[in-house]
């Protein structure tokens, strides 16, 4: 296969990455373009092995040359692995996360990691000491998170498809602050090896991209069963084709989420717009209500302190990671290192999550959750014998400003968590996507829908970007236009 | 009256080739921090995979332990931070473990006991942090390594039932290939809990106990707690609940100092692991890898080969020796023949090579084809044990090495003849002496004949063929006479006193006799000239070499050895014990006079119906008295009428036998000299003390600081003894004997089977470590009990206390 005329030029994609992310800082690392490729495999750490994941052969290198940033809390060989958090500054990833493993093989490049919310804790990418990632359309703003830094880069086109990680929404919010598509995967649809862990139970690693071919493409390549993880599953078969091909399918049903949901004016005047382009498409939308909506945010919160209270434990500063200067002895060792290296919010949902798990409580807090979670599934479950997807929008408003007094406080931010969190509680497919540009921020809305139903999720998505193109900020250049420029602007000189 | 409640929490390492959720082999000794990966270490983002090997292992025991077994198995995470602990949590089995239910069963001292088993759940290891100075190290080779924790009810009662759980857990892992199952590699640890309460109010404080690695520090931990406990208790006191660690050094359990907080471990499910589902064939495969289990093959072993508890409990301990055992017997080797050899000169060659069975050039087609080679009469013993050290050595087949070394017996005419005729040449002598019609100086040519042919002459063939060429009268049959002192060898003297002497000739004393068939040939050999009150060790030793070298040459039809009365049931039963496999009578009998002298118990007549019944008899054990065949065990010589006659009766005659397999197959191989310095030491650490009311209990303590190691109290049948509070109370002394390693079995006064299952006192005895000695008579355990502690020494792997102690109550197990 000759390549070789539209192989990427690595340095300088690199000199483009560097200096068009000094405006937004999505990036806590950007790779010497030797790493781009090589960390699976030919590491020395994971060399002994053949990767024990789906062969992503079937689709061949389709991926060639497709550069790709990955969320801090992945693992890739070569890379940091910080997790936005000071505890992991200095750790080196030692070995590499399936996913990457198989887009890598598939000819993807990793060019970068970046920036987040620390272990994934927050809805701004502000919640981290380890840099500052601002929104690419006003830079006064947030760019949302956990998986901010993706987020941002994709929207200011420094790589077409990133990949982020979302518990409770961590890749949809950002992608519809900044305008970019995000999908949050069926959970066990994607391995979740090389994902550091915060609530295991609910999270998996999401796409952002800005073109909807690219990230399914990607979605397609990461996918299936992965024997590292064993939570993940087969993709269905025929799942893709089932349901014919795009042109013929009648428009379906999609149900519309009411109630009091508290947006925005101009969260508020997208969703509408949403909801006449699919009438306006052939789609019959059907009202829903969701008689759990309220008891999401307490179910996820509680489920997901839990599990992060032991998923975090193992940061003590023994085997890697931050350690304290002196230590009288290995208990003082442990304590010192969690309260000198982890942030405030991490402490906040550890300590919750050790009190839900106390023993005389769990009935009271963390199997309370569980229940009102299968009482979700299953109200879901009922929609989705009316409807093949599910509208609602993903944030009740738009990018908050970073400033923490006229910004949004970490309460109201946990709250608004209640559209997103749903997917995560069910273990469902959802896919943020822009809906327009408002008062000069973008305006994310998402479709959920049952398990397995990302490929009709993006039918509709796709159908909907001809109402609602994807748009760049003005500020925002890809590479060929920054390359003609920085060309001009040498040869002029 | 306690009552005690002791409950085990053992963790089994499963025999995996990787670890539970990783990949990372799993190996003991390697350098620290070499068999870890990402997983094991945990690393941020790593993800545990169940192993399947790991949870069928847990399976396959807890099917073994006759659990429950769960359709559905989940994990859970147990939180708390410890530095060797690479996640802060363990990934255990909490709310669904993979077993329920199960139960173990029990025999100690003849006690049968079902613990019942609470649960069985699968788990990972930690790593180990070693403190050295004023430094903390920390090796994770360990970390993930697969683990069984096994919970039992808290069905125990003492020490010693713990101990025994755990060895027989041990077994049931190596049967089962699930785990090595070796205590001090950690392969097998085990935390105790145990309380102590009045009888009858259920169970008190409990404390744990940890550190316990090998079963023997299990039961001393258990037992000076129990103590401990009861001391408490006796003063009014009350126990504090806590975890305590054994102390090894000072043989103690200590409060743990660092005061442990109630742990909340916080347990909820593992969500990085989906639940497992035991389906049907998964069932089937584990019931495919299930073997016929320790306790289930001791059992056939006793019902298929007659053999006793501390028989099947050497050839069952290891698979791999109760599997060879049965190999040679398929190979046509005699069962009793193969479990001599194997518990004699095998063992040995196995100690000296330092190999085990399954490596060592022995295989079972091999020591078939020595014992039938044996059998066939092709070799004598001490050949076949000089060919066994060969094959050890040469890694060759018998037969081979038997051909290279010219080492076949000559049977033949033609082999035997040139020899016998040179011996016949030197000798004239005796050959005179013999056509004279005298016996003695067979056994004088015969010794040349094998002097002559290196001690390859088979022994029945050159006897035949050497009376047929000194023409002297037809004999068939050889009978060895040994003369062991008492009056039936003595003489009167003119005062009516019985003074010891030899044997008078037994050809003189049976010439005339019509009935003896001419065909009996006397071999007659003197060794000693005592009463039989005053035998010494020495004596026994010379007695019992002399026994197993004729038994080892072989050719003999039988051996009859003249004995007096007094001490006859001593020495018969000490006979037993040692040869009760021999394949020709030996006959043991007495007089109370000189033979001739015409009284009942004739010495005369005695010997005479002696030499029949060696002549033609049975195999095994008899003591011939009178016109009674008896059995070698529980003689008592009574005054049995009124008439003023003497005999002897047999205590409890039921189930006794007068054939059986040796106790002693390595002591009845060793030379004379070390089998006396054997008994001397025996002999002077075992005393058999007969309890009466207002003994005191520290006579006991006073012997046993005389250096008295093993007693034989003679109680009653039901076990009574004084235990009540006070210096006439026995229970000081058992206390005091525990602590010291000292053994105490008990035999009846009466006419009675000692049994402890009736009465509180007789419990109390069972639990202070006492051990029924059932029907056997006092005379008849203690030689049993000195048989034992023989072979023990003899056996030489013994050096603590502990592996002495527990080697001979494993002897005297039946
Ligand atoms: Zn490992």
């Amino acid at each position: 296969m000759n390549n070789k005329t539209k192989a990427l030029p690595r340095e300088r994609y690199r000199s483009f990455l560097e200096h068009q992310d000094r405006a937004i800082g999505s990036f806590l690392e950007i790779g010497a373009p030797g790493v781009w490729d090589c960390a699976p495999g030919n590491g020395s750490a994971s060399g002994d092995d053949p990767p024990r994941g789906e062969c992503s052969g079937e689709n061949g290198p389709h991926l060639t040359d497709l550069p790709l940033a990955v969320k801090d809390n992945i693992a890739v060989e070569g890379y940091h692995l910080t997790c936005g958090s000071p505890m992991l500054q200095s750790l080196k990833a030692p070995y590499t996360a399936t996913a990457v493993e198989k887009l890598v093989e598939a000819g993807a490049l990793v060019v970068g990691k970046t920036n987040m919310d620390e272990f994934g804790m927050g809805s701004s990418t502000s919640n981290t000491p380890l840099g500052t990632t601002v929104n690419p359309w006003d830079h006064s703003r947030v760019a949302g998170g956990s998986s901010g830094g993706s987020a941002a880069a994709v929207a200011h086109q420094l790589v077409p498809v990133a990949l982020g990680s979302d518990t409770g929404g961590s890749v949809r919010q950002p992608a519809a602050f900044c305008g970019v598509y995000g999908l949050k995967p069926t959970y066990g649809a994607v391995s979740r090896f090389g994902l550091t862990a915060y609530a295991s139970s609910l999270e998996t690693i999401g796409i952002l991209g800005s073109r909807l071919d690219e990230l399914e493409a990607v979605f397609r390549v990461i996918r299936g069963e992965d024997a590292r993880d064993q939570t993940s599953r087969a993709w269905p078969r025929g799942d893709d084709e089932g349901e014919g091909s795009r042109d013929d399918a009648p428009p379906g049903t999609i149900g519309v989420l009411q109630g009091e949901l508290g947006l925005s004016p101009g969260m508020e005047k997208s969703y509408r717009a949403t909801q006449e382009a699919l009438t306006d498409l052939g789609y019959r939308l059907e009202p829903v209500t969701l008689t759990t909506l309220d008891y999401t945010v307490p179910a996820y919160y509680t489920i997901a302190a839990a599990e992060a209270s032991a998923n975090l434990a193992r940061y003590n500063g023994i085997r890697y990671g931050h350690r304290p200067v002196f230590a009288e002895n290995p208990g003082e060792l442990m304590s010192s290192a969690r309260s000198e290296a982890l942030g405030e919010e991490v402490k906040l949902r550890i300590l919750l999550g050790t009190f839900v798990l106390r023993s005389g409580f769990q009935d009271q807090f963390y199997l309370r959750a569980q229940k009102i979670r299968t009482l979700i599934a299953g109200e879901l479950d009922r929609v989705y014998q009316g409807v093949q997807a599910l509208l609602m929008p993903v944030f009740p408003c738009q990018a908050f400003l970073r400033d923490q007094e006229e910004g949004m406080d970490s309460f109201r931010q946990k709250v608004a968590d209640r559209f997103t969190c749903t997917a995560n509680l069910a273990g469902l497919p959802a896919l943020a996507f822009p809906a327009g540009v408002q008062d000069g921020l973008p305006a994310g809305m998402q479709l959920m829908g049952p398990a397995f139903s990302e490929e009709r999720l993006c039918r509709v998505a796709r159908d909907l970007s001809a109402v609602f193109p994807l748009q760049f900020p003005g500020t925002s250049r890809s590479f060929s236009e920054w390359r003609q420029g920085s060309d001009a602007a040498r040869g002029g000189s | 009256m306690y009552q005690s409640f002791i409950g085990l929490e053992i963790h089994v390492q499963l025999q995996t080739k990787t670890k539970v959720f990783c990949d990372c082999p799993v190996t003991f000794g390697d350098e620290p921090n070499t068999r870890v990966c990402p997983v094991c270490m945990g690393y941020p983002g790593v993800l545990p995979a169940l192993n399947g090997e790991a949870i069928t292992l847990g399976y396959l025991l807890a099917r073994a332990l006759n659990c429950r077994l769960s359709p559905v198995s989940s994990f859970d995470r147990k939180n708390y931070f410890y530095p060797d602990l690479p996640k802060n949590y363990q990934i255990t089995q909490y709310y669904q473990p993979l077993g329920r239910d199960g139960f173990i069963d029990l025999e100690f001292r003849k006690k049968k006991k079902r613990v019942r088993i609470h649960q069985v759940h699968l788990e990972e290891d930690a790593g180990k942090m070693i403190h050295a100075g004023d430094m903390s190290l920390l090796d994770y080779n360990r970390a993930g390594t697969p683990l069984l924790e096994i919970v039992t009810e808290p069905d125990l009662e003492i020490g010693e039932e713990a101990e025994l759980l755990l060895q027989e857990l041990r077994r049931i892992v190596q049967y089962l290939q699930v785990s090595d199952g070796n205590m001090e590699e950690g392969s097998l640890r085990c935390d105790a809990n145990v309380s102590v309460n009045h009888r009858g109010e259920g169970l008190g404080q409990k404390v744990e106990i940890k550190n316990l690695n090998s079963s023997r520090f299990v039961r001393k931990a258990l037992t000076w707690e129990i103590a401990r406990h009861q001391e408490i208790l006796d003063r009014g006191g009350t126990v504090t609940q806590e975890t305590r660690l054994w102390n090894e050094n000072r043989d103690q359990t200590e409060s743990m100092r660092s005061k442990e907080r109630a742990h909340d471990y916080r347990y909820f499910p593992e969500p990085d692991l989906p639940p497992f589902r035991a389906d049907q064939p998964f069932l089937e495969g584990l019931e495919e890898r299930l073997v016929e289990l320790p306790a289930a093959r001791r059992a056939r072993f006793r019902e298929q080969w007659g053999f006793s508890a501390s028989q099947v409990d050497f050839l069952c301990d290891q698979k791999s020796t109760a599997d060879f055992f049965e190999a040679v017997v398929a190979a046509g080797g005699a069962p009793d023949q193969a479990l001599f050899w194997l518990a004699g000169d095998v063992r040995k060659l196995l100690k000296r090579s330092g190999g085990d069975l399954l490596t060592s050039p022995l295989t079972p087609q091999r020591l078939a084809e020595l014992l039938d080679l044996l059998a066939r009469g092709r070799i004598h013993g001490k050949i076949a044990k000089q060919t066994l050290e060969q094959v050890f050595l040469e890694d060759r087949d018998p037969s081979a090495i038997i051909h290279e070394r010219g080492w076949k017996q000559l049977s033949s005419r033609e082999e035997l003849l040139p020899v016998l005729e040179r011996v016949l040449e030197e000798n004239p002598l005796p050959v005179e002496e013999l056509r004279q019609g005298a016996t003695r100086p067979l056994g004088f040519l015969m010794g040349k004949v094998m002097k002559a042919t290196g001690g390859r002459a088979e022994p029945a063939a050159a006897r035949t063929l050497l009376q047929e060429l000194i023409e002297a009268p037809r004999r068939v049959s050889s009978v060895q006479v040994l003369s062991f002192g008492g009056a039936i060898a003595g003489t009167r003297r003119e005062d009516g006193m019985i003074e010891p002497g030899d044997l008078v000739s037994l050809a003189e004393l049976f010439q005339a006799d019509p009935e003896l068939p001419d065909s009996i040939l006397f071999e007659e050999l003197r060794l000693g000239r005592f009463l039989s009150e005053e035998i010494t060790p020495a004596d026994w030793a010379t007695l019992l070499v002399r026994i197993a070298g004729t038994l080892d040459q072989g050719g003999v039809q039988g051996i009859v050895i003249a004995h007096g009365t007094d001490t006859l049931a001593y020495t018969a039963s000490l006979v037993h014990w040692f040869f009760a496999d021999t394949p020709v009578p030996i006959v043991l009998t007495a007089g109370e006079g000189p033979p001739g002298e015409g009284s009942r118990g004739e010495s005369g007549e005695n010997l005479r119906r002696a030499v029949l019944c060696a002549a033609s008899g049975s195999a095994g054990i008899h003591v011939v008295y009178g016109d009674t065949d008896f059995l070698p065990l529980n003689l008592k010589f009574e005054r049995v009428d009124s008439g003023g006659g003497n005999s002897f009766r047999t205590w409890n005659p039921e189930e006794l036998l007068r054939s059986g397999s040796s106790l002693a197959p390595v002591a009845r191989g060793v030379e004379q000299e070390e089998l006396t310095r054997c008994l001397e030491e025996v002999l002077g650490q075992t005393c058999i003390v007969r309890v009466y009311p207002g003994m005191r209990g520290d006579i006991l303590v006073t012997l046993m600081e005389a250096g008295i190691r093993c007693f034989v109290l003679e109680i009653f049948d039901r076990g009574t003894a004084s235990l009540r509070e006070g210096p006439f109370s026995l229970r000081n002394a058992l206390i005091q004997g525990r602590e010291r390693g000292v053994l105490f079995f008990c035999t009846s006064q009466q006419e009675g089977v000692v049994d402890f299952s009736g009465y509180v006192t007789a419990h109390a005895l069972w639990r202070e470590g006492a051990v029924p000695m059932g029907r056997l008579t006092t005379e008849s355990a203690f030689t049993r009990l000195v048989t034992a502690q023989v072979e023990v020494l003899c056996e030489g792997e013994a050096r603590s206390r502990d592996a002495w102690r527990e080697r001979v109550l494993a002897l005297m197990e039946d």
